[in-house]
């Protein structure tokens, strides 16, 4: 169609003045939606006739306003009145309460934890002593252990040797319970006694060994009662010949010759 | 002189109404309400009926802004032909009425500008005012008759015994004058 025409035939200048029928109405705002210089001419037209308008301008009472203010809905929310609540205080207290909770939850916790550390160390010097007391008690056994393998050794090597006797004396009616073994050796003149079980003695007395020979006693030597210990004990004497053993009480040290009415035991060699 | 001189764009303006928002309403009613309400009175020419239509024209301009397209034309001249078509069947309603045939003459219509202009002079509109009494007056005339008037082209020419196709040129001429006059 020819624009210019559709322009110049006034039907834009009626739309404006509100002159046109409603057919014309939609076919002048279909074209100026379609043609750029059909809406532009009508934009001027308007903008034109809008200022004509202006120049009437009276203004309304404010009452009108304010009636219509009442009567219309509005989106209330779109007045961007935003309500925030106000900060208070509360956090600052609250904090600070919490720091008190968690300063006496540290505090007790280090309390009973010292309590705890406490009782451990008390229970573990308790178990270091009994482990230390155990501890001597174990070393003075192996102690001992060791002082009756090593009897036991040399009673061994004493019964090893070939030559060695073992002779058993036993108490007579003074000690009826006196029981003891002397070894001897013939080659080698060694002496030692094991006493089983011998009555106790005052501090100023020990036994005394007497080996016979052709009749006569000779010091073989003093020990002590040394009873359930089964102690080996050597005598320092060298015995050549020996026709029995015979045990005595004397004075501590022993006596030159033996005292007969203290004789406890005596046996002979080849029995 | 334009409307749009204001603090907030159209789109905006549009964007903002749409969402029912009263500041907007309030900005619509401050810019355009004088204008319309001119309108008003120049067709109905009684205070209290204009009044009462401009209440109206703005409960039916809220109610309807939905159906606002600016692609299809100016803010301004959408809310000026509600007003105007809203007053106009107003005055037809009257019209079957037995009060008589409108009066056109400008007479009346003087008698009403001088009312309301000299009571509220509004000094941002009396340089257009002195450019549209630039405009020529049987072209003036032919404007207040068919825009404030109602009359259709026929009626117009009826009323001012002249042919069709020379009212209808000389609304055309009278627009293209207003166009010319805001132009410069």
């Amino acid at each position: 169609m020819n624009v210019t025409e559709y322009i110049e035939s006034g039907i834009l200048e009626s739309y404006v003045m509100g002159a046109v029928s409603d057919q014309e109405r939609r076919e002048v705002q279909c074209l100026s939606s379609i043609y750029p210089e059909i809406k532009a001419e009508l934009d001027q037209l308007s903008e034109a006739f809008e200022q004509y308008a202006l120049a009437y301008s009276v203004e309304p009472p404010v009452s009108i306003k304010t009636k219509l203010l009442n009567e219309l809905d509005f989106n209330e929310q779109s007045e961007e009145t935003v309500v925030r609540p106000l900060p208070v205080d509360r956090p600052f207290i609250s904090s600070f309460r919490a720091t008190w909770i968690v300063a006496a939850s540290v505090g007790l916790f280090l309390l009973l934890f010292s309590l705890f550390l406490l009782s451990e160390l008390r229970t573990n010097q308790k178990t270091l002593a009994s482990m230390r007391e155990s501890n001597t008690k174990l070393q003075g056994d192996i102690q001992e252990l060791r002082e009756e393998q090593s009897q036991n050794d040399q009673m061994l090597a004493l019964l090893r040797q070939p030559g060695t006797r073992t002779i058993a004396l036993r108490g007579n009616e003074k000690a009826p319970d006196g029981n003891m073994l002397v070894f001897w050796n013939r080659q080698t003149h060694e002496v030692a006694i094991q006493v089983q079980s011998l009555p106790t003695l005052p501090p100023d007395k020990q036994y005394q060994l007497w080996s016979l020979v052709g009749g006569k006693p000779v010091d073989a030597g003093v020990f002590d009662p040394t009873n359930g210990n089964q102690l080996l004990q050597r005598l320092n004497r060298s015995i050549t010949q020996a026709d029995a053993f015979a045990v005595t009480v004397e004075k501590r040290g022993g006596s030159p010759s033996p005292t007969l009415t203290t004789l406890l035991a005596m046996t002979p060699v080849n029995s | 002189m334009k409307r749009q001189s204001s603090l907030v764009s159209e789109d905006v303006l549009i964007e903002k109404l749409a969402r029912r928002d009263k500041q907007a309403f309030q900005w619509l009613y401050d810019q355009y309400s004088p204008a319309l309400y001119g309108v008003v009175l120049r067709i109905v020419r009684e205070e209290e009926q204009a009044q009462d239509l401009l209440q109206d024209i703005f409960v039916k301009i809220w109610k309807s802004l939905d159906a606002y397209d600016a692609s299809k034309g100016r803010l301004f001249t959408w809310l000026l032909n509600i007003a105007r078509n809203t007053a106009i069947d107003s005055l037809r309603a009257r019209k079957t009425q037995p009060s008589g045939a409108i009066r056109t003459d400008d007479e009346n219509v003087h008698i009403v500008d001088r009312q309301h202009n000299t009571e509220q002079p509004n000094p941002e509109h009396i340089g257009i005012r002195e450019v549209v009494d630039q405009l020529r007056p049987d072209r003036k005339q032919l404007i207040d008759l068919v825009y404030f008037g109602g009359y259709t082209h026929e009626e117009a020419a009826d009323e001012l015994k002249l042919p069709l196709g020379t009212v209808k040129t000389r609304v055309r001429a009278a627009l293209q004058e207003l166009k010319q006059l805001f132009k410069s």
